[in-house]
């Protein structure tokens, strides 16, 4: 005796159409760790990660009759993350307020690089310096810079062209840098 | 050793990188109370789709009113037309029957 394989997502996606929340349910199950993980990339605090999640499953919902086969089912939702997470940080500017990165601990210095890498502050000093950048920006240094995807793969997930992102990344590699030095200067 | 901006902000967003954040409370449940929340939506677009239709429905149900009053006064009116003509019918046979006349 066997056990049954478990359903394709492409199975469980018809199953939903058909009316089975339960299916849906399973779907979210497979896939709502990287939908996380992507969104707390972005967000500022626990409320907005969850507020995320629910935004792009929401989205998925609604949308799975436009789900085409000829990708798997995780692209088309790393699609729809990507999207929701570039509207969140739309959203977000118009609100947005900075504060001031802790000024005694933090400068471009090898040392001070090394100090805050090894306090575990990388992510922290990244983050704040992330804010102060273009929506664009940021979402182009998270894929590329953070989740190392390839510059195809943000292509397909951005809807840019490869070299339309190739230089936004060089771009936005450049802002952050200068950010990061001109904080060093201003302490 | 002169610093170098290029190799420390790799540095940086390397480390970032491996810090990667849990966001496993986040998940815990999170498919049920996305799908009450889904299923909440669904029951307020009934609710709303209701609300929508119901002044077709009040005029609907106003046209049917007066097609079903207007009808019934042509009914009976016709009733009363036919009981008479049928009691005139009856008297007329009576008439005859006891004159003799055809």
């Amino acid at each position: 005796m066997f056990d049954a394989a478990p359903p394709s997502d492409e199975a469980l996606v018809d199953a939903t159409l058909g009316g089975d929340d339960d299916a849906y349910a399973e779907l979210i199950r497979r896939h709502k760790r990287r939908v996380f993980g992507a969104a707390a990339r972005f967000a500022r605090n626990d409320h907005q990660i969850d507020d995320i999640a629910q935004e792009v499953f929401i989205r998925a919902f609604k949308n799975l009759q436009n789900f085409r086969r000829d990708a798997p089912f995780e692209h088309w939702l790393a699609r729809i993350t990507v999207s929701a997470c570039y509207d969140f940080l739309r959203r977000e500017r118009k609100h947005r307020e900075t504060a001031p990165l802790d000024a005694v601990d933090f400068d471009m210095s090898d040392s001070s690089v090394e100090r805050a890498i090894s306090a575990g502050r990388a992510r922290e000093v990244v983050g704040w310096a992330m804010k102060q950048l273009r929506p664009d920006e940021q979402l182009i240094l998270t894929l590329c810079e953070i989740e190392e995807r390839s510059v195809r793969e943000v292509a397909g997930l951005t809807g840019w062209s490869e070299a339309n992102v190739k230089v936004r990344a060089f771009r936005a590699r450049n802002a952050l840098k200068r950010i990061l030095e001109d904080h060093a200067h201003e302490s | 050793m002169p610093t170098n901006p290029d190799s420390n902000l790799d540095r940086l967003l390397s480390a970032a990188r491996a810090d990667a954040p849990d966001t496993s409370r986040f998940e815990f449940a999170f498919e049920t109370r996305l799908l009450a929340r889904l299923r909440e939506e669904r029951n307020a677009s009934v609710f709303a789709w209701a609300w929508k239709l119901a002044p077709f429905f009040a005029v609907l149900a106003i046209v049917a009113g007066f097609w079903s009053h207007s009808t019934t006064a042509t009914a009976d009116s016709l009733a009363i037309l036919v009981a008479e003509a049928s009691e005139g019918s009856a008297e007329v046979t009576l008439v005859s029957y006891l004159t003799g006349a055809p």
